[in-house]
């Protein structure tokens, strides 16, 4: 069982190792000479993950949540057939309220303030109030499993990633 | 990996406010040398917030785009953090998308803001080459006190900002004016966005209103809030989210009861009047649902009617407020309102519906808006109705009328003076007017014209960028290039010789039809590039400075950085031209004329905020920045929430004023205001505008937009904002796209009899089928190539949202629109 704690520690020394994350996942922190390092989390195997998948899930750590989506064209950074599978945290940029999937606008709208964000363009903001994209989860696919390895931008509430 | 340094609990801490829009939201500016970053432990970080936890929704979290860093004129380097100030009654802690990214607008050699201009400029061919202070002075104050002395100083023009937050202030202003209008005595003047020296709203100023009567609170208090031609979800963000939003959803329920006791008190209503299904009028319907929001999708030019409809209704039901009539208003102006105005003669049934035909909105809706602003509430108490006007009335079809129509219906339904009511602009910039007289009449002299007639011999342009914001702005900038020309070509063949010659040869290239162009900016812009003389100007941050907000909130911008290089505050520069031209008079034995130019000796910034001070007396008679009895100090110690202009001394302390025209008097002869009566139904369109309605088949519409300000002057150097608008986009309706073969992302041309432009499609059901909707002022296509040179003969002030062209396409998407998200940006929910 990995506690924030345990995150800090790992990410502070860059030690590798593996660690049994909640809900039964596991990840990997991979090695890297920079001071903080990403793990890598399974997410959810390709096969199961069909067109319209908006699949709810946490990284890089239990406090953060995050969404892959399987949208219906090629995306920014997509894995997977076409390129069509992504995943954003959905903590909003502008003051960390919980971003909700539209699948019929294709957008992510913020209930507070009403930004909204574009997960076929890395979470691009499209209008709105936030300063910031939505941080877009970098994905990679690894013996069938679609797994997280990194963020790109900053998660809301954090003054780094890994805390 | 993305991080931000955490302020050290000993980080330099500085007031300050947004740079950018009317809202003038409160931030705090954290500063400390760079490798002495502080922790996440409360204790170990300035804003004592606990970053060991993820911190919870709408907390002060520092986005990347807060922090940058910079370099002091010492060479050391700095971290800088620029956050939303929780405490401050305007945004409580809010950022908008702009004020996000304040810390990016920082100068840098490091980043693209080291494109600042930082010394001044001479043209050289076709360039501009470094010369010193003392020279750039010396040969402008020559050039311009020979234009004086040969043609008298109306050959002198000047088009400056006039306005507060970045780049103005009072301090700016005060400086500014004294040079033009005391110094020189010109009339040749204009402001930053229009072609002369004048009211953008003269008709509320003859009906004795402020432009900004109320307070932001009167917004959470209303029952109903009127938005007429703007967008406030976009460009006064804010005010609408912080104070506008709450009320639509009940959130200021509680206060209300507070207030007003046992008046029957609800959810707020809102009327958005305007030609496009903005984001304002999507988050209005999320927030307070569809049933208490009324957008009427008005048809161009129509603002006239349809406002004395609604007006008309109420009269007709007897919803006026007769008392405040009786009482605050000057009766004889009511009786010919009335007739001339609301067309009593009349029957009602026909002018509601002609207004409706005009306006192209039902004829149920002028009925429903007039019962929103008037009908008595459910316990008999007048209803509480907050009016809001900006661009799309004031650029619309007849500036005059458009202002009067709605400033009447404030008058007629008493909403003026009162908590929750009021009749004032939303505002652009902010503002910060503090100046001697102009010299000039009413209607104000066209300055476009008179640079492109060749009457104006020596053009300053400062803090302002008219090759892309003016009407007819391909013929501005033809006037700029080819009279700037024939001076351009004597300073190349004059380089090195001694200064009395060179004016000697400027002068002849003058009379030859040459005109000599300073420019005082913060960038080298697309106006600035044909200046013979640039003047690097400090900005915001760099220079104490103080301005007002919508609701006349008063606050001290404080410094916190070097300008780069020679670079100094706008009030400096006119001081040295003024202390130079002095001289030079002084040396002709010329002491009536020197002594024009006394008292520009400031020593700081705070000398000159004092000095214009004495504007003001302080006994209620002052216009709404009056600002007496106070001092830097002072607003020192009131920090972000500063203080409401016009202050009153009472008992030797200055008392601000949280709302104007409570007191039941008005800015006019008598103290009580003025009905002014606008013709009726509508005075049709200008001969110009017909004929190009009658060639053309899209209306081009054009404004401002969320993520961007005015000319992209700094957005365009942050890759956030840039990326997101690389270039002007024009949203069109599905229907007219698909007629045209456009998809959005195309990049199509627009062309009228005026002149063409390009643009970014942006397929879009905010607009109406043959409306469109382009970004104004774009580095990249300026909507004023197309806009004809029509002006309102009363007030000069032109019809800028009046251009009508044939749009065709030109090809896919370019490389440039790769970023742009085109999914729709009016969508809520
Ligand atoms: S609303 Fe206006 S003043 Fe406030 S942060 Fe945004 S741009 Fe700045
Ligand atoms: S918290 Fe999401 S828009 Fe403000």
């Amino acid at each position: 069982m990995v506690n924030r704690r345990g995150f800090i520690k790992v990410s502070c020394t860059g030690v590798a190792g593996l660690v049994v994350a909640r809900h039964g996942m596991h990840s990997v922190a991979a090695q890297s000479p920079q001071t903080s390092v990403y793990p890598i989390v399974d997410i959810a195997p390709l096969s199961s993950i069909a067109r319209g998948a908006a699949i709810p899930f946490s990284y890089p750590d239990e406090r953060s949540p995050a969404l892959l989506l399987r949208v219906n064209e090629p995306a920014a950074a997509g894995v997977g057939p076409n390129n069509e599978i992504v995943a954003y945290s959905t903590l909003c940029t502008h003051k960390g309220c919980p971003v909700s999937y539209k699948p019929e606008r294709k957008l992510f709208i913020c209930p507070c303030h009403w930004s909204t964000f574009d997960p076929v363009k890395s979470g691009t903001l499209v209008i709105g109030q936030a300063s910031e994209a939505l941080p877009q989860i970098n994905l990679r696919v690894l013996a069938g499993m679609v797994q997280a390895q990194g963020v790109s931008g900053l998660i809301y509430g954090r003054y780094t990633n890994i805390v | 990996m993305a991080t931000v340094p955490l302020p050290p609990p000993d980080a330099q801490r500085f007031n300050t406010v947004c740079q950018f829009c009317i809202v003038g939201c409160g931030y705090q500016v954290y500063k400390w040398p760079l490798g002495r970053d502080g922790g996440p432990a409360p204790a170990d970080n300035a804003l004592g917030v606990d970053y060991r936890q993820p911190l919870p929704a709408l907390s002060d979290w520092i986005s990347p785009l807060m922090h940058s860093q910079i370099t002091g004129r010492d060479g050391r380097r700095y971290n800088v953090v620029i956050v939303p100030d929780h405490t401050c009654a305007v945004n409580e802690g809010l950022a908008s998308v702009r004020g996000g990214g304040l810390a990016q607008t920082l100068y840098s050699p490091e980043r693209p803001t080291k494109a600042r201009l930082s010394e001044p400029l001479i043209a050289v061919g076709d360039t501009h080459t470094p010369l010193g202070w003392d020279q750039a002075t010396d040969l402008g104050a020559r050039v311009i006190k020979a234009v004086v002395d040969r043609w008298g100083a109306d050959a002198v023009g000047m088009k400056f900002y006039d306005h507060g937050g970045g780049g103005g202030g009072f301090e700016n202003n005060w400086a500014i004016g004294r040079f033009f209008f005391s110094g020189l005595g010109t009339r040749t003047a204009s402001i930053h966005n229009r072609p002369a020296y004048n009211s953008e709203i003269h008709a509320a100023g003859d009906a004795g209103l402020a432009a900004l009567t109320n307070a932001y609170l009167d917004a959470q208090l209303a029952d109903t809030i009127v938005i007429v031609g703007a967008n406030p979800y976009e460009t006064q963000s804010n005010y609408y989210l912080t104070h506008m939003i709450p009320n639509l959803n009940g959130a200021t329920l509680k206060r209300k009861r507070a207030m007003f006791g046992a008046e029957a008190v609800e959810r707020a209503r809102m009327i958005i009047i305007d030609p496009r299904r903005t984001m304002t009028v999507a988050t209005a319907e999320a927030a307070g649902g569809k049933d208490r929001v009324l957008h009427l999708q008005i048809e161009p030019g129509a603002d006239i009617a349809l406002l004395n409809a609604i007006a008309r209704v109420v009269l007709e039901r007897r919803w006026h407020d007769v008392a405040f009539i009786r009482e605050r208003t000057e009766w004889q102006t009511f009786e010919s309102y009335q007739r001339s105005t609301l067309a009593v003669d009349r029957p009602l049934q026909e002018v509601v519906n002609e207004a409706a035909r005009v306006a192209g909105v039902p004829a149920s809706q002028i009925r429903q808006a007039a019962q929103w602003i008037a009908a008595p509430k459910r316990d008999g108490a007048r209803r509480r109705t907050l009016l809001h006007y900006e661009k799309g009335l004031i650029w619309g079809l007849k500036n005059y009328e458009n202002i009067a129509a709605l400033v009447d219906l404030g008058l007629l339904s008493g909403n003026v003076g009162k908590p929750g009511t009021g009749v004032s602009r939303l505002g652009g910039h902010q503002e910060a007017y503090v100046r001697p007289p102009y010299p000039g009449g009413r209607p104000a002299l066209n300055v476009d014209e008179a640079v492109r007639r060749g009457e104006v011999k020596c053009y300053w342009i400062g803090g302002c960028n008219p090759v892309l914001t003016t009407l007819r702005a391909e013929a501005m900038e033809a006037a700029l290039r080819e009279r700037g020309a024939v001076v351009r070509e004597v300073l190349l063949q004059t380089q090195g010789k001694p200064v009395g010659e060179r004016v000697t040869r400027i002068v002849e290239a003058l009379k030859a039809g040459g005109m000599f162009i300073l420019t005082q900016d913060i960038y080298m812009t697309a106006s600035a590039r044909y200046a013979h003389l640039v003047l690097p100007a400090a900005q915001w941050g760099e220079m104490n400075l103080t301005s007002i907000n919508g609701e006349r909130r008063l606050r001290l911008y404080q410094r916190f950085m070097d300008p780069p290089g020679a670079a100094i505050p706008d009030w400096m520069i006119m001081a040295r031209f003024a202390r130079r031209l002095r001289a030079l008079y002084l040396q002709d034995r010329n002491p009536l004329k020197a002594n024009r130019f006394l008292d520009f000796d400031w020593k700081g910034d705070e000398d000159v905020f004092i000095h214009a001070r004495y504007q003001f007396k302080g006994d209620g008679s002052d216009a709404m920045e009056g600002y007496a009895g106070v001092t830097y100090d002072l607003l020192r110690r009131l920090g972000n929430n500063g203080i409401q202009t016009p202050t009153q001394i009472v008992n030797g302390v200055p008392v601000g004023s949280v709302r104007l025209h409570e007191d039941g008097r008005f800015f006019t002869a008598s103290g009580r205001a003025r009905f002014i009566p606008a013709p009726q139904p509508w005075p049709g369109y200008a001969a110009q505008v017909t004929r190009q309605r009658a060639r053309y088949p899209f209306w081009v519409n054009n404004g401002r937009s969320n993520h961007i300000w005015q000319t992209l002057y700094h957005h365009q150097l942050i890759p956030f904002y840039s990326e997101h608008n690389p270039m002007p986009f024009l949203e069109i309706h599905a229907q007219d796209a698909k007629r045209l073969g456009v998809a959005s992302g195309d990049l199509v041309e627009l062309s009228n009899d005026v002149g063409k432009v390009r643009a970014l499609a942006y397929l879009s059901d905010a607009v109406k089928p043959g409306h469109t909707f382009m970004i104004f002022g774009q580095p990249r296509g300026a909507v004023g190539d197309l806009v004809s040179d029509h002006v309102d003969p009363t007030t000069t002030i032109p019809y800028y949202k009046g251009a009508w062209a044939a749009i065709r396409r030109i090809s896919g998407a370019p490389e440039i629109a790769k970023t742009v998200s085109f999914l729709p940006q009016n969508v809520a929910q």
